[in-house]
């Protein structure tokens, strides 16, 4: 026989298996659904965004009318930040509740406004989400443990083992072919409906690719493992168990106990005392001398040093130096946070070499960019953003330039580079 | 009653013989204990860490110099959110919901540094507690030892055997149901160690048997299913696939569905997307920092006409003050009514995926855990509420401070004249406004009410076990 007439005839024998076509058909369905509620949700954080984008315009519009000074056009107007999602969120989107992906930031001190969470509903987030992201790292082992852990013990009992084995002898070549047919069956399952959404959505070639890669890389080893497994041992019922375990200390118990480790091991600093110190350092400067607090701020703008004395009790542009004076103050704690969050991811990287499942997972999570990474990524261009708001308004409050509507007309708007991408 | 006993004896003399079952009975109890370890150290932790975080907040504004009353207003405070005591069995919605809120004039923050942002491991399926391991893990590990309970006594004849002793099919199931039913006791054992613990940190003892039977009644719904699916099976491996799919489609897929179609049942909106309704709105009650802003003149008109003077200048307390509190009690109002707004939009969310509990008991009970521990959506909100009006409490304290210590003349003159803003500054004791605040669980009636959904459901569950065990399973043991 050649091989395809071979591998023509284990599909007929598999497609003859309600049990196994039921499974791939369930497969196929969960995968659809996935997909489909991941396309749904991306739409609708985009036309979010899209909607906040407009109501934060007449919201700004409507505050600029009333003022009569920068200082009370920066204090009153908020600038609407968000981190669109990408062409793969779709994929994962229940990890994009993790970190807000909009904020709604003003000048004041940063440090004050960063924290605040518009995050997703707390009662939701303890199920998990059903995702593709879920589906590929943590149900797809179970899948193939259920299509190949009776690989050879099913036909014990039927009788047809040696009969079977025999005329290829001790060659394996039938059963890997067995084994091969239905996993690349299950592929297809799980990856048709995933390139189907892919297209819908405009997903990049690349993307697809690369998710692809990582849920067949996947499958791979599961059904390496499992065939294995289902070799070694005659009592399916045995092999189901011994794979199951696998899969419970691969899946729940390492990144569970990993977790624990990392939070354990990768110190963070006391989120609280970020803002904490934040708070004191600005509510103090209405107290101190006027200098302390400007000779601090001209230290990181000496191109204001000359506009730097404050003589009135209250002067804006004095409010503004203290403002960013008391981010400066928790500068290097606030560092400290962002960098605790990146170590752990990469620790949890070390600890996904020994879990594929947890490889898996992040590998798509990175792909869609909705891990730490992304998160991270979205803080620095709020900060970013920050800083353009603070260039655009100093020049007018240190150079006294007279009050005027249209000069806000050029306030810089927030711009998500990944965005429309 | 006797036969019962020994077929249950036989049960655990066949797991004892068989390493496997003993393995998996072993490696679920080190889990069980593991989790209630690695849970009570983290609940005691930001139990301490928090609490004493309170105390600062508190000590640090009272001891606050003399300063303007509005200053203090935006000076600010905070509320921490501490985890009840049987956070250490369920940690519930806590790991996923902020924990700090800083409470200012005029403004309603949000809850901020969830757990889940610290950038560990993002679990899918929550986190290592011995709640997690009670619903998702103990069913697999009842399951791998129970599922040849009855077609092991059919592939090996043995069934037949025993019924030709006089065995009836119901002592059998019997029997094997109180095998099974002695390694759930044998897993609750860790349960009840962190639930006594619990107790030590004041509760209730209603509240822990009401949680410690939840998790005996839940077992009991999978040690029903394993016996039924093992009797109607044809063999055990047909058995074994049985429980396997319906666990994986009630413990890990319809959890996570219910998600899915709680997001879809209303439509969220998010704090930034309502507060923009609220900003309008808010625009139209006038700004309290502009005591002549118009939308106070009926305000100013009729409090002229109160004390008989025809201008502000003449009022007996600080015009200004007035503005303050007439202006932060308006708003709110407002403020509240689109938090509730808020709170209900989630709690319809949350009640859309719970309805999920009548296809999956693990959803029931994770409702019921969370009711009982004091750690659901419920007492998240709670906490909202509180910091709120802890909130308004103090700024509205303060607010009298500005309306009755301080003179009109200087407040309007302060930011030009050094001397009227040192006179506008307010002793110190009045600092104490802001009393002491502690977060606690709700009473232990209200969250047994709230658990009652749950309950319902699982006892459901139970009677529906129960009889496929007695009328199906009993028939087609033979």
């Amino acid at each position: 026989m050649t091989l395809s007439q071979e591998l023509h005839r284990e599909l007929i024998f598999l497609l003859k298996q309600r049990a196994v076509l039921a499974l791939l058909v369930f497969v196929a369905a969960c995968a659809s659904f996935t997909v489909w509620s991941g396309l749904e949700e991306i739409d609708q954080q985009r036309a979010t965004i899209d909607h906040l984008l407009s109501e934060d315009r007449i919201d700004r519009e409507a505050v600029l009318e009333g003022q009569s000074d920068y200082g009370g056009a920066a204090y009153y107007s908020f600038h609407l930040t968000y981190d669109a999602p990408s062409d793969g969120a779709f994929l994962a989107f229940g990890q994009r509740d993790d970190h807000s992906w909009k904020h709604r930031i003003r000048m004041l001190a940063l440090e004050g406004q960063i924290y605040e969470s518009d995050a997703g509903n707390p009662a939701l987030a303890i199920n998990g989400t059903f995702d593709y992201l879920f589906l590929a790292s943590v149900l797809l082992p179970l899948f193939v443990i259920v299509l190949l852990y009776d690989l050879f013990a099913a036909e014990h009992p039927a009788g047809r083992f040696f009969r079977l084995a025999a005329p290829t002898g001790n060659d394996e070549r039938l059963w890997r072919l067995r084994a091969f047919v239905r996993s690349s069956l299950l592929a297809l399952a799980i990856l048709l409906p995933m390139w189907l959404g892919a297209g819908v959505a405009g997903t990049g070639l690349s993307t697809v690719l690369l998710v692809s890669l990582v849920v067949l890389g996947h499958l791979l080893f599961w059904s390496v493992i499992a065939y294995w497994f289902a070799k070694r041992n005659s009592n399916g019922p045995v092999i189901a168990t011994q794979l199951l375990g696998l899969w419970v200390v691969l899946a729940l118990l390492l990144p569970f106990l990993g977790g624990v480790a990392v939070t354990t091991l990768v110190a963070a600093p006391e989120n609280s005392e970020i803002v904490l110190g934040q708070r004191e350092a600005v509510n103090d400067a209405w107290d101190l001398p006027k200098e302390t607090t400007m000779n601090a701020f001209v230290e990181r703008y000496p191109e204001w040093g000359e506009q730097a004395e404050i003589t009135a009790p209250f002067e804006w542009k004095w409010y503004y130096a203290f403002q960013e004076v008391g981010d400066q103050s928790v500068e290097s704690l606030s560092t400290a946070r962002r960098e605790s969050m990146a170590a752990r991811h990469t620790a949890t990287g070390y600890l996904a070499l020994l879990s594929p499942p947890l490889l898996t997972q992040r590998l798509l999570a990175r792909i869609a960019e909705t891990d730490v990474i992304a998160a991270l990524h979205y803080e620095e261009e709020i900060r970013a953003f920050h800083a353009t708001l603070r260039a655009f308004y100093y020049p007018l409050m240190f150079g006294d330039a007279p009050y005027s509507l249209e000069t806000l007309q050029q306030l810089p708007d927030f711009v998500d580079p990944t965005a429309g991408s | 009653m006797k036969q019962i006993t020994a077929i249950a004896a036989a049960e655990w003399h066949y797991w004892a013989r068989s390493k496997l079952a003993l393995t998996v009975a072993l490696v679920a109890l080190l889990l069980i204990v593991l989790a209630a370890l690695t849970s009570a150290e983290r609940t005691n932790t930001l139990a301490h860490e928090r609490n004493s975080l309170q105390s600062d907040a508190l000590e640090i504004f009272q001891a606050q110099p003399d300063r303007h009353p509005h200053r203090m207003v935006h000076y600010g405070h905070y509320a921490f959110k501490p985890p009840p005591p049987l956070s250490v069995v369920d940690p519930g919605v806590d790991a996923y919901s902020g924990n700090v809120i800083f409470l200012e004039g005029h403004r309603q923050n949000t809850a901020m540094f969830a757990e889940r942002e610290n950038g560990a491991v993002p679990n899918l399926l929550g986190s290592l507690s011995p709640a997690f391991v009670l619903q998702v893990l103990a069913p697999i590990c009842l399951i791998l030892i129970g599922y040849g309970a009855l077609t092991r006594e059919r592939e090996g004849q043995t069934a037949l055997q025993l019924f030709s002793q006089g065995v009836s099919p119901a002592q059998l199931l019997a029997g094997k149901f109180l095998a099974l039913f002695s390694v759930a006791l044998l897993m609750l054992i860790p349960l009840a160690a962190a639930a006594l613990s619990a107790m030590h940190h004041g509760e209730a003892v209603s509240i822990v048997t009401s949680l410690i039977t939840g998790y005996g009644a839940y077992l009991t719904v999978w040690i029903l299913f394993v016996i039924f699916a093992s009797a109607v099976s044809r063999n055990s491996a047909a058995s074994l696939m049985l429980l396997l799919g319906a666990w994986t489609l009630v413990a890990l897929i319809l959890p996570s569905y219910a998600t899915n179609s709680g997001r879809l049942a209303t439509e969220s909106t998010g704090k930034i997307e309502s507060d923009f309704a609220l900003l309008a709105e808010l625009r139209t009650l006038g700004d309290g920092h502009n005591s002549a802003d118009p939308a106070f003149a009926s305000f100013r008109a009729k409090l002229l006409e109160t004390h008989g003077v025809e201008r502000v200048e003449d009022l007996p307390i600080n015009f200004r003050g007035a503005v303050a509190t007439k202006a932060e009690a308006d708003l709110t109002a407002v403020l509240r009514r689109y938090a509730e707004q808020r709170f209900e939009s989630e709690s319809r969310q949350a009640a859309a995926a719970g309805v999920y509990g009548w296809l999956s008991p693990v959803i029931a009970m994770r409702e019921l855990s969370m009711a009982i521990a004091g750690t659901d959506l419920l007492s998240h909100h709670r906490f909202l509420r509180e910091a709120e009006a802890l909130r308004f409490d103090f700024v509205q304290g303060l607010n009298a401070v500005h309306t009755n210590q301080l003179s009109y003349q200087d407040d309007m003159n302060r930011s030009n004249d050094p001397e009227a803003e040192r006179r506008t500054r307010a002793n110190a004791e009045n600092w104490q406004v802001l009393e002491d605040y502690r977060f606690g669980a709700a009473t232990s009636k209200a969250r047994l009410a709230n658990g009652a959904g749950g309950a319902s459901i699982l006892l459901v569950w139970l009677l529906l076990g129960g009889l496929l065990c007695w009328t199906v399973g009993r028939r087609r043991i033979l």
